[in-house]
């Protein structure tokens, strides 16, 4: 046998890899695969405009009605009030970006070019987590920008990126667009199904507020409260619209750690273990 | 080289791949044949650590290939050549596995044009017909130009003209000295191409040997004898331990060469008018193991290979 392979063995080695590919190159392979696709370009642009333009929309209908204001009128949290669309969007896009690997078995070619399945799983992760962190800090300066001119043009109170409260509440929910498309993303290796994945998401998402207006206290604060919808908000929004429902953002950053961890975990185990 | 050790591989209650043991032998092309659903495609999937084995061992060059660092310029496969995302153009295809295995943009170019597709680079995927997925797909595993290439049913569902030219493109790489291990479920592919074929049913391995010697083992390769004193001759090769039966006045002798039976007639002084040896096809060697062949079925002895088979396995 060992004759045999030295007599007929080939030397290609001229056209194989230069060196063993690293991270860096399964992270830019990934980024290929996305970047490539007309449909990512349409949906990531998709949620920025619905975004801006509900914010846009919902300020000129303010300016236009009303006659005053109340005192606690904010005119930063008005202008973050699209948010909900790109968040919806952008979560839909990164759950697709792990389960549509399975619709068609393209992930056993993922996998067949790098068998190291957790730099596959990080590579998802961190391009996911980076794009839409960038893409949602665009968004959320975007939809700051357009609320307080269109504001300002009807003589409303407007806030600055000069203000404290401002800078962190654009700047946190910016980055916080990336949380939920990370548990998509996780969803989606859990779950390897697209309809499962999405609506998963979007049900962690929306779970508060479907069920919070009609269930008791008790389960707002308990059960609800759990979700990690609510420990994002009990993060980024509870310092300037106070209310009951929201915990300590100690509690708040707990909860929104422990399910953005534990389905990354809980996918990553599964990724590893499972058959592709 | 391939090997595979003592491999079973079970889905819950279905056992895919049952103590299967082979080796892929480096520079020539292993056929690698069994019926739909005899475990052919789950055991490429192990060789490719996509499917971890129930127990066993599959390594490449030594190594799991989980564990290859740079596995593209080791092995080369086409599993499913319509796995591919139907947005992308057929460079960008090839672009984000090149990235993947770190290799030089110019391997997108060479292997599109070795396979023909230069002049579509550009066009989406969506398009593309099953004989240009697999033009791309064997593209796509040429890529880091490996030593040893795994294609699975490569034919399956193509065209007269795409299967020529999968055909003579496979005795290309082979030519130059390229490992290929190469599935299919129909034998009629492996007499043209392939060297040494490897042959399983329900996941066990039924045959190892090389075309020639898997032909010759055969029961349907037998010995044609006439002879007057046929009467008196077909006992005596049945006490040798031949099998014996009757077609049109003349003696199929099976189990034995025409050497024997030239040596037993000698002996008795018969007269032989015909002794001639009949090599079995090779389809008809791989239906009689497979026992898709109802003529062979029913006259087959207990305890024969195929008796473990059945067609209706799960497609795996």
């Amino acid at each position: 046998m060992t004759s045999a392979t030295i007599s007929t063995s080939k030397p290609h080695a001229a056209n194989g890899p230069s060196s063993a590919p690293n991270f860096l190159a399964t992270l830019g392979s990934e980024w290929v695969k996305l970047a490539s696709l007309r449909s990512t370009h349409i949906t990531l642009g998709l949620g920025f405009v619905l975004s801006v333009a509900t914010t846009g929309l919902v300020a000129l209908a303010l300016g236009s009605t009303q006659e005053d204001w109340s005192p606690d009128f904010n005119p930063t949290t008005t202008s973050m009030v699209g948010q909900i669309f790109s968040l919806i969007v952008y979560s839909v896009f990164a759950a697709m970006v792990s389960s549509r690997e399975y619709s068609g078995g393209m992930i056993r070619l993922t996998l067949a070019a790098t068998p190291n399945r957790t730099r596959v799983f990080l590579a998802k992760l961190f391009l996911v987590g980076g794009v839409l962190a960038v893409l949602g800090l665009v968004t959320s300066t975007a939809m700051f920008l357009i609320g307080q001119a269109v504001l300002g043009a009807y003589g409303m109170p407007t806030a600055t990126l000069a203000d404290s409260d401002a800078q962190r509440m654009v700047f946190g929910l910016g980055l916080a667009t990336a949380y939920f498309p990370l548990i998509g993303v996780a969803l989606g290796f859990l779950l390897r199904s697209t309809a499962g994945a999405i609506t998963s998401v979007l049900g962690l998402l929306w779970l508060p507020q479907i069920f919070g207006a009609v269930v008791p206290m008790w389960w707002r604060e308990n059960i609800l409260n759990l979700l990690p919808s609510n420990g994002v908000d009990s993060l980024t929004v509870a310092h300037i619209e106070d209310s009951p429902a929201f915990s300590e953002p100690a509690v708040g950053a707990l909860i929104a750690a422990a399910w953005l961890f534990g389905t990354i975990g809980a996918a990553y185990i599964a990724f590893l273990r499972r058959d592709a | 080289m391939i090997e595979v050790n003592d491999v079973t591989k079970r889905y819950g209650e279905t056992v895919a791949v049952d103590g299967l043991s082979f080796a892929v032998k480096p520079g020539i092309v292993t056929g690698f044949l069994g019926p739909n659903g005899a475990g052919k495609t789950t055991t490429m999937r192990m060789i490719l650590g996509l499917d971890a084995p129930t127990s066993g061992a599959v390594t490449v060059n030594g190594r799991s290939y989980r564990h290859v660092p740079a596995p593209m310029g080791e092995v080369g496969a086409l599993l499913d050549a319509k796995a591919a995302n139907g947005g992308h153009t057929a460079r960008q295809h090839l672009r984000w596995i090149a990235r993947a295995g770190g290799l030089p943009e110019r391997r997108i170019d060479a292997v599109l044009d070795l396979v023909g597709l230069t002049e579509v680079a550009g066009r989406r995927l969506g398009g593309f017909s099953l004989g240009m997925y697999q033009r791309l797909g064997i593209a796509a595993a040429l890529l880091g130009d490996p030593q040893t290439l795994i294609f699975d049913e490569p034919v399956n569902g193509l065209d007269p003209e795409g299967i020529r030219w999968i055909r003579s493109f496979l005795q290309g790489l082979a030519e130059e000295g390229r490992t290929i291990l190469l599935s299919s479920h129909l034998m009629s592919e492996m007499e043209a191409t392939a060297d040494h074929i490897i042959v399983i049913g329900r996941g066990r391995l039924i045959a190892d040997a090389s075309i020639e010697e898997f032909t010759r083992r055969s029961a349907s390769s037998h010995v044609r004898v006439v002879s007057p004193q046929a009467s008196s001759l077909a006992p005596m090769l049945l006490r040798a331990g031949a099998g014996v039966s009757d077609e049109d006045g003349a003696l199929i002798v099976t189990g034995v060469e025409a050497s024997f039976v030239g040596k037993v007639a000698a002996a008795n002084r018969f007269e032989l008018h015909e002794l001639s040896s009949r090599r079995a096809s090779l389809e008809a060697a791989f239906m009689e193991l497979t026992g898709s062949s109802q003529q062979y079925q029913a006259s087959a002895p207990a305890g024969a290979p195929h008796q473990i088979l059945a067609l209706n396995g799960m497609e795996n």
